[in-house]
C-alpha cells in the first residue's frame, strides 16, 4: 500500500504529463517512425538526385590533326572552365587517322578545317554541348584573325554592344526557388494538420470511447487533457518540420543553390514560427471533432469542415495571388501558410510579417478559449454525436 | 469524513433517470448500490464523481459542497472497461496515478505490488489489449484504488471477474473501507453483496428506495419463524396472535403478531406432537429487493 505521503493533490503540472505522454506514445509508434524516415530519405532522395544530375561532368574526345591541334587546346581550356564539359585531347597524324578514329568511336568529333571553313565532324549524331563550345572559340579565334588583318582588335569592334541586365523584381532564380520552397511548405503544412489533426481527433474520442477519459476527468481538469494533447502533438508536428527542414537545408548547400541556403534561413524561420501558431489553433479544432463523436467512426463525419478549412489553407496558398494574396496573408488561419511564402518571395516586409503573427496568435487565442469550453462540455456526453450548439450550450 | 447525496437528480430529456436520491456512504464502511438494470445507480455514480452535471440537489463530502479538488482524489472506476488498449499495463498504471498527483517511482511501487496481488505480475510490459477482459478489469481496478483515494466510486467492479479475482477484490475493497475511507460499489449480484457489505442502498426507477444494514432492512419487516412438526401443522391457524404466511403439512411459516403467542403456540405443539424445529427465518436479501424495489 502507498502511504499518504505519496498522494499530492492534483499535480499543477498534470498537462506536462498528458503532453509527455502524447509524445512517448508517438515516437514509439512504428508506423510515425518509419513515415517519418521516409520523407526525410525522399528529401535526400531529391536533393540527391538533383546534386547528381547537375553535377555531372560529360567526357569528350576531340581529335585533331596538326595543323588544328592549337585551336583544339583553346577549346579545351574554354571546355574546362565549365564543371559541364571535359575535353580530352587527341593528336593524331592525318585526316585518315582521325576519321578512323571517329569510325571506331575511339573519339567523339574530329576538328579540322575544310577549306576555309571549320568543321566539326562527328560519326552519326551531333555532339551538341561540344558544338557550342567549339562554335564560341572558332568565332572568336577567326574575329580576332579577321580584326588583326584590318588593323583593329576584338575588344575595338566590341566596344559598347554589351547589353547590361537588370531586375526590378529580383531574380527569376530566386523566384523559381522560393515557389518550389513556399510549395513544399505549404504541402508540409496540409500534410501535418491532417495527419496530426485525424491522429489528435482519434485519440481524443478513444478517450472518450474507453471512458478513460471519465477517470482522467475525476484526476485532473480537462483543460489540461486538451492542453496536454495540444501541446504534445505540436511539439511533434514541429519538431517533425524542424527535421525536415535542417535535413532540406543542409541537403541545399550540397547543390548549386548553395549560395541561396542563407538566404532561405530567414524565411524558413518565419515559416516555422507561423506553422507552430497555425498548427495549435487547427489542433485545437481537431481537438473539438474527437471529442464532438462518440465513436471513432464518427470523427470522419465531425471533422468535415476542418478537411475541407485545411485543404483551403492549401489552396489559398496555391492559388491566391495580388491583392487577394496581401488580404489572405492576414486573415488566420490561411496567413500561417500565405504570410510566410510572401515573407519569402520578398513582396511582404519584416513588420507585416509581425502584424499577421499577431493577429494569427490572437485568433490562435481566441480558438483555444472556445474550443476548451466545447470539448469540456463535450467529452463527457456519451450516446452519440454531439451537436456543436448543445456542446456550447450544454451544462458542465 | 463520509459522503452522501441530498436529493440529487438528473433527467435525460423527460426522463427523470435518478429522482431526489439522498444516500449516505460512511466512512470505513462497504456500501453496496443495488438495483436493475436503468434503476439509476451509474447515473447517480457519475453525478457523485462529476463526470455528469447535477440537475438538482447537492454531493456532500466531510460536511460541506463536493468541490472539484475532493473529487480528484476519488478513486472511480466507470461501467464500460477500457483504458489506452494500445499502452502498456505498467506504464498506463503509472501514467494515470502521476495524474492522481502520485510521484513515479511511488506509484510503480504501488502498481507492481498491486498487479502481483491480482496475479498479473508477469503481464506488466503487455499492451492492455492483449490481455482478457477480466485482466483489464482487474487493471482498471487497480488504476482506481492505487493513489490511496479518499473515496472509492465503483462501477460494477466484480462484474466478469473469476470466483478467485473476486475473493481478491473482495479483500481488496475490504482494506479501502479499514483504511477509513467510504467505498461504493455496484453490483448485481445479491448475495455477494449481502456477503460482503456492511451497508446497502437499493435502487428502483430512479428512486433510493431502501438503506441501511443488512440488518437494519430486515428489521423492517417482521422476523419470520419456520415450524416444522412431527405430524400436521394444519391447527396451528386456528392460534391467536398469529399470521400464518404458509402451511404445508408438517411445515408452517409465520409472523408473530402479538409478544407472547409464540409460548403459547410452543404449548400447544408439545401438548399435541414433538416439535422438531422453530427458529426464526433470515430472509435473503433478493427476497428483502423484491419486495422493496416491486
Amino acid at each position: 500500500m502507498t502511504t499518504a505521503d505519496d498522494v499530492r493533490s492534483s499535480p499543477a503540472n498534470a498537462w506536462l504529463l498528458v503532453a509527455r505522454r502524447e509524445i512517448m506514445v508517438k515516437v514509439t509508434d512504428r508506423a510515425f517512425l518509419i513515415g517519418t524516415l521516409v520523407t526525410v530519405a525522399i528529401i535526400i532522395g531529391v536533393i540527391l538526385a538533383q546534386a547528381l544530375f547537375a553535377g555531372r561532368t560529360q567526357d569528350v574526345t576531340l581529335v585533331t590533326t596538326p595543323e588544328a591541334a592549337q585551336l583544339g587546346a583553346v577549346v579545351q581550356q574554354v571546355a574546362d572552365a565549365d564543371d559541364d564539359l571535359k575535353i580530352i585531347l587527341n593528336e593524331v597524324a592525318d585526316a585518315d587517322a582521325a576519321r578512323a578514329e571517329i569510325t571506331n568511336e575511339a573519339a567523339n568529333a574530329w576538328l579540322h578545317q575544310d577549306g576555309e571553313v571549320w568543321t566539326l565532324t562527328t560519326k552519326s549524331e551531333p555532339e551538341s554541348s561540344l558544338e557550342s563550345v567549339v562554335a564560341l572559340v572558332v568565332r572568336q579565334q577567326v574575329l580576332a584573325t579577321n580584326a588583326a588583318d584590318v588593323g583593329t582588335s576584338i575588344e575595338e569592334l566590341e566596344e559598347g554592344t554589351t547589353l547590361a541586365t537588370a531586375f526590378l523584381e529580383g531574380d527569376t532564380e530566386r523566384a523559381e526557388l522560393a515557389a518550389i520552397v513556399g510549395f513544399a511548405f505549404a504541402f508540409l503544412f496540409y500534410i501535418a494538420s491532417l495527419v496530426f489533426g485525424i491522429t489528435l481527433a482519434n485519440s481524443v474520442v478513444e478517450e472518450k470511447q474507453s471512458r478513460v477519459a471519465e477517470i482522467i476527468a475525476t484526476a485532473i481538469p480537462l483543460r489540461h487533457l486538451l492542453m496536454g494533447k495540444i501541446v504534445g502533438n505540436t511539439v511533434l508536428a514541429v519538431s517533425q518540420l524542424l527535421l525536415y527542414a535542417v535535413v532540406g537545408l543542409i541537403g541545399l548547400a550540397f547543390t548549386d543553390y548553395r549560395d541561396l541556403v542563407a538566404e532561405i534561413s530567414g524565411p524558413v524561420v518565419w515559416f516555422i514560427v507561423f506553422f507552430l501558431a497555425g498548427f495549435t489553433l487547427l489542433a485545437c479544432l481537431w481537438a473539438v471533432a474527437g471529442s464532438l463523436a462518440s465513436r471513432t467512426e464518427d470523427v470522419q463525419s465531425t471533422s468535415v469542415p476542418l478537411t475541407m478549412l485545411v485543404m483551403a489553407i492549401l489552396f489559398g496558398a496555391l492559388v491566391l495571388d495580388g491583392t487577394w494574396q496581401t488580404i489572405g496573408s492576414f486573415v488566420p488561419p490561411l496567413s500561417a501558410v500565405i504570410m510566410p511564402i510572401r515573407l519569402l518571395e520578398g513582396d511582404a516586409t519584416w513588420w507585416e510579417g509581425l502584424v499577421a503573427l499577431a493577429l494569427l496568435i490572437l485568433a490562435t487565442l481566441g480558438t483555444v478559449r472556445i474550443c476548451e469550453r466545447i470539448y469540456r462540455r463535450s467529452l463527457l456526453q456519451t450516446g452519440g454525436q454531439v451537436s456543436l450548439r448543445k456542446a456550447w450550450a450544454a451544462e458542465e | 469524513m463520509s459522503l452522501a447525496t441530498i436529493d440529487l437528480s438528473r433527467s435525460f430529456g423527460d426522463i427523470a433517470a435518478v429522482d431526489r436520491v439522498s444516500l449516505t456512504v460512511p466512512n470505513g464502511l462497504l456500501t453496496g448500490f443495488v438495483g436493475g438494470n436503468g434503476a439509476g445507480k451509474t447515473t447517480t455514480m457519475r453525478m457523485i464523481t462529476g463526470v455528469l452535471a447535477i440537475h438538482g440537489g447537492r454531493v456532500v463530502w466531510d460536511g460541506h459542497d463536493i468541490t472539484a479538488a475532493d473529487r480528484r482524489r476519488f478513486g472511480y472506476m466507470p461501467e464500460e472497461r477500457g483504458l489506452y488498449p494500445k499502452q502498456r499495463v505498467l506504464d498506463q498504471l503509472i501514467y494515470l496515478s502521476q495524474l492522481s498527483g502520485m510521484a513515479a517511482p511511488a506509484a510503480k511501487r504501488s502498481a507492481l505490488e498491486l498487479l502481483e496481488r491480482f496475479g498479473l505480475a508477469d503481464r506488466a510490459k503487455d499492451r492492455v489489449e492483449k490481455l482478457s477482459l477480466g485482466n483489464q478489469q482487474r487493471v482498471q481496478v487497480i488504476a482506481a484504488v492505487m493513489s490511496s483515494p479518499i473515496a472509492l466510486i465503483l462501477d460494477e467492479p466484480f462484474s466478469g471477474l473469476d470466483p478467485d479475482a473476486v475473493e481478491a477484490m473482495a479483500s481488496l475493497l475490504r482494506e479501502h473501507a479499514d483504511r477509513g475511507v467510504p467505498v461504493l460499489f455496484s453490483s448485481h449480484q445479491l448475495d455477494l453483496v449481502d456477503r460482503i457489505c456492511d451497508r446497502l442502498v437499493i435502487m428502483a426507477r430512479g428512486r433510493a428506495v431502501a438503506q441501511g444494514t443488512a440488518d437494519e432492512l430486515r428489521s423492517r419487516y417482521p422476523v419470520r419463524h419456520r415450524l416444522v412438526l412431527a405430524h400436521d401443522a394444519g391447527w396451528v391457524r386456528d392460534l391467536p396472535g398469529l399470521r400464518i404466511i404458509a402451511i404445508d403439512g408438517t411445515t408452517a411459516l409465520l409472523e408473530i403478531a402479538e409478544s407472547g403467542a409464540e409460548q403459547a403456540l410452543l404449548h400447544q405443539a408439545l401438548a399435541r406432537t414433538q416439535v422438531l424445529e422453530f427458529a426464526p427465518v433470515i430472509p435473503p436479501l433478493s427476497e428483502l429487493y423484491r419486495e422493496v424495489a416491486a
